[in-house]
C-alpha cells in the first residue's frame, strides 16, 4: 500500500498547528488514494540507547523518554493518523537540515513515501521540505491545499499538483486542507519506533537563537498606510487581518501615534522587506521588491500593479472589512 | 585586464572559489537584492583575486544584466545562455555542474530576488551532498569560517559554518529606482552546457513552463489567495 508521510514538528510538547494542517490534507488525501499515513516526528533523549549506538542501519527500538510525547501521539492519532513514527535521532532536535537531516532521511528512505507533507508554516519546513523534494527527485508544491470529494488531489497556486494517478512522487508544503472528519479519543493507532543512523552534520554548529527583527520577517507582514492610520475602523480591521494571519502589523511614525502599531513595528519605504507575503493597507510606501507575493488593499487607481499578485477595489475601510469576513467565514 | 582574463589567470584549487548563483531570470521588482547578494559575495574577495563569481543562466539580456551588476560589485561572473524553462532540480543540475567547473565550494544563492528561488538551496546541497543553510539575512566570512544569521520562523538563529556549504541569502543592496540599461557584457566568462557535462534534451525533462499570473482584482479572488496563509485556527 502506498505511503504518505506528514512530518510533524514539535513545539514544546504539542506539535505543532501548520504540521497538523498538514496531517490533515494528508487524512483527506490518504482516504482518497488508498493510502497509508504516517505521521513523523523527530526527538531527541540524550539517554536512550541510540545516542551511543554506531550502527548505520536503521533498527526498531524502544520507547524515548521524552516529556509529552505520549499526549503528542494521542493527539497525531485523534488528528487521523493511521501510524505515528517516532525517530529517535542521536543528536539535538533543531529545525535545521543539518540538525536533523540523518534522521528524517532515514525515515524517508525507510517508508519510500509517495507523497510528503509539511505544514507550511512548520519551523522545519523551510529546511526539510525542498532537501526532501531533491532526495527524491519529486515535484515540489508550495503553499498547496487539499481539494475535493471523491478524488482528493493537492494543488498549489502556480498550477502544480499531485493526483492519485501520477507516476512519481511529489513533496507538498500544505497551506490549507478542510478539517477532517472527528476521531474518537480512545482511537487505537499503531506506533513504531525507530532507531535512525547518523549524528548532526558538523559543518552546521547552531550557536545562539534570538527574536528576530520585524525587517527580517519571512512570513506575512502587513503594511498600514500613513493615509490611512487615523481611521479607526481600517486599524481595527488591519488588526483582526493581522490575527487572521498571525502576521506582523508594521506602518509608518502617524500609525505609531494613533496607536494602530505597536512602536517597533515602524518600517519606511527604504526598509528592505522579504517575506512571503505582504499585504499594503492604503497608501503604504514599503520596498516590497524582496516579498514573494503582494496584495494592495484600497490602493489608488494610479497605483502600479507590476509585479502585484492582487489589488482589492474600491476604499480601504471597505474592501478590508469585506476580506476579513470573508477570511474569517472560510 | 578584464573579469575573463583574472579568471583564466586564477589558479583554481577545486573548492576554493565562493559561487554566487543569480539565478536563471532577472530579479521580479528591483535589483536591490541581487546587488546586496553580490555586495555579500564579495565580502569573501577582498583583495578582488577572483575567488568570488556570480553565475547566471538564462537569456542574453538577463546575463548582461548580471555582469553589469557584478563588475559593479567588483566580482568577477559566469554564465551560461540558455533558453530552457526547468523546475527547481533542473537548474541546481546546472548550478552543480557550473560549480565544478569553476572550483567553488561554497555557492551563495540570492533567495529574495526571485519567490521560487529558495527551494534551489537544497535541491543544489543535495547534489552536491553539501551542507545548507536556508534564509540567511548576515554573513560574515572569518578565515575558515563563515558566521551567519538566518530566520527560522520568528527566531533568529546564530550559526557558525565550517566546510562547503550551499547558503541561501536575503541581504539588500542600497535601494535603487533606477539604473542605467546595461550594455552588452564582455566580462561575463560565457560557458556552454555541453562544456558543464550537461545534455540539453536531458534536461529538457526537468522542463517546467513559465508561470505567469494575472493581478486578482475581486475580493473573492484575493481572499482564495490569502487562504492558504491563515493561521490554523488553534494557532490565532
Amino acid at each position: 500500500m502506498a505511503a504518505v508521510l506528514v512530518h510533524v514538528d514539535l513545539v514544546g510538547d504539542r506539535p505543532d498547528a501548520s504540521s497538523l494542517v498538514a496531517l490533515a490534507a494528508g487524512r483527506h488525501v490518504a482516504s482518497s488514494w488508498g493510502a497509508t499515513l504516517y505521521a513523523a516526528v523527530v526527538v531527541h533523549d540524550p539517554h536512550h540507547a541510540n545516542v551511543t549506538s554506531t550502527h548505520d542501519d536503521i533498527a526498531a527500538t524502544t520507547m524515548p523518554s521524552v516529556p509529552g510525547l505520549a499526549d503528542a501521539e494521542s493527539m497525531l492519532a485523534r488528528a487521523g493518523a493511521d501510524k505515528v513514527v517516532i525517530a529517535v535521532s542521536r543528536g539535538p532536535v533543531a529545525p535545521l537540515w543539518s540538525a536533523v537531516g540523518n534522521a528524517w532521511r532515514g525515515v524517508v528512505d525507510h517508508l519510500r513515501p509517495r507523497l510528503v507533507l509539511f505544514g507550511a508554516d512548520a519551523p522545519s519546513a523551510a529546511e526539510l521540505g525542498p532537501r526532501t523534494a531533491a532526495r527524491i527527485g519529486a515535484r515540489l508544491l508550495l503553499r498547496a491545499r487539499a481539494s475535493g470529494i471523491d478524488d482528493v488531489e493537492l494543488r498549489d497556486r502556480d498550477g502544480g499538483y499531485a493526483r492519485v494517478g501520477d507516476g512519481g512522487a511529489a513533496v507538498a508544503m500544505v497551506g490549507r486542507a478542510p478539517a477532517i472528519d472527528a476521531v474518537p479519543d480512545d482511537c487505537d493507532v499503531d506506533v513504531v519506533v525507530l532507531a535512525l543512523p547518523g549524528t548532526r552534520d558538523e559543518r552546521i554548529e547552531l550557536v545562539t537563537t534570538s527574536p528576530a527583527e520585524i525587517a527580517h520577517a519571512t512570513g506575512t507582514v502587513l503594511v498600514l498606510g500613513d493615509d490611512v492610520a487615523n481611521d479607526t475602523r481600517i486599524a481595527a480591521g488591519a488588526k483582526r487581518l493581522a490575527g487572521l494571519m498571525n502576521a506582523h502589523l508594521v506602518g509608518g511614525p502617524a500609525a505609531v501615534r494613533s496607536g494602530a502599531i505597536a512602536n517597533g513595528a515602524v518600517v519606511d519605504k527604504a526598509t528592505p522587506l522579504a517575506p512571503e507575503l505582504v499585504v499594503t493597507i492604503g497608501g503604504a510606501q514599503v520596498d516590497v521588491a524582496g516579498a514573494t507575493s503582494v496584495i494592495k488593499i484600497g490602493a489608488s487607481p494610479a497605483t502600479r500593479i507590476a509585479g502585484v499578485d492582487g489589488v482589492v477595489p474600491g476604499a480601504a475601510d471597505v474592501g478590508l472589512g469585506d476580506l476579513v469576513k470573508r477570511l474569517e467565514a472560510s | 585586464m578584464t573579469d575573463n582574463e583574472a579568471t583564466a589567470r586564477l589558479t583554481i584549487t577545486p573548492g576554493s572559489r565562493i559561487m554566487l548563483w543569480l539565478g536563471n531570470t532577472g530579479p521580479a521588482r528591483s535589483i536591490r537584492w541581487l546587488d546586496g547578494a553580490l555586495k555579500t559575495v564579495a565580502k569573501f574577495d577582498p583583495d578582488k583575486k577572483g575567488r568570488a563569481i556570480a553565475f547566471a543562466a538564462g537569456s542574453t539580456g538577463w546575463l548582461d544584466l548580471a555582469a553589469d551588476r557584478a563588475r559593479h560589485a567588483g566580482v568577477a561572473s559566469a554564465g551560461v545562455h540558455t533558453d530552457l524553462s526547468l523546475d527547481y532540480l533542473g537548474w541546481a543540475q546546472i548550478v552543480a555542474a557550473a560549480s565544478r567547473q569553476l572550483g567553488a565550494g561554497t555557492i551563495l544563492v540570492d533567495e529574495a530576488s526571485r519567490p521560487e528561488r529558495w527551494v534551489e538551496v537544497a535541491a543544489i546541497a543535495e547534489l552536491l551532498d553539501a551542507a545548507q543553510l536556508t534564509h540567511v539575512v548576515k554573513l560574515a566570512p572569518d578565515k575558515d569560517v563563515i558566521h551567519a544569521s538566518r530566520i527560522a520562523g520568528r527566531d533568529l538563529q546564530t550559526v557558525r559554518v565550517r566546510g562547503n556549504a550551499v547558503i541561501g541569502v536575503r541581504i539588500a543592496g542600497a535601494p535603487m529606482d533606477e539604473y542605467p540599461t546595461p550594455m552588452p557584457s564582455t566580462t561575463m566568462q560565457r560557458m556552454k552546457l555541453e562544456n558543464l557535462g550537461l545534455d540539453p534534451v536531458v534536461l529538457g525533462h526537468r522542463a517546467q513552463p513559465p508561470r505567469t499570473h494575472e493581478p486578482k482584482k475581486t475580493v473573492e479572488r484575493i481572499a482564495e489567495h490569502l487562504v492558504v496563509h491563515l493561521a490554523p485556527r488553534g494557532a490565532r
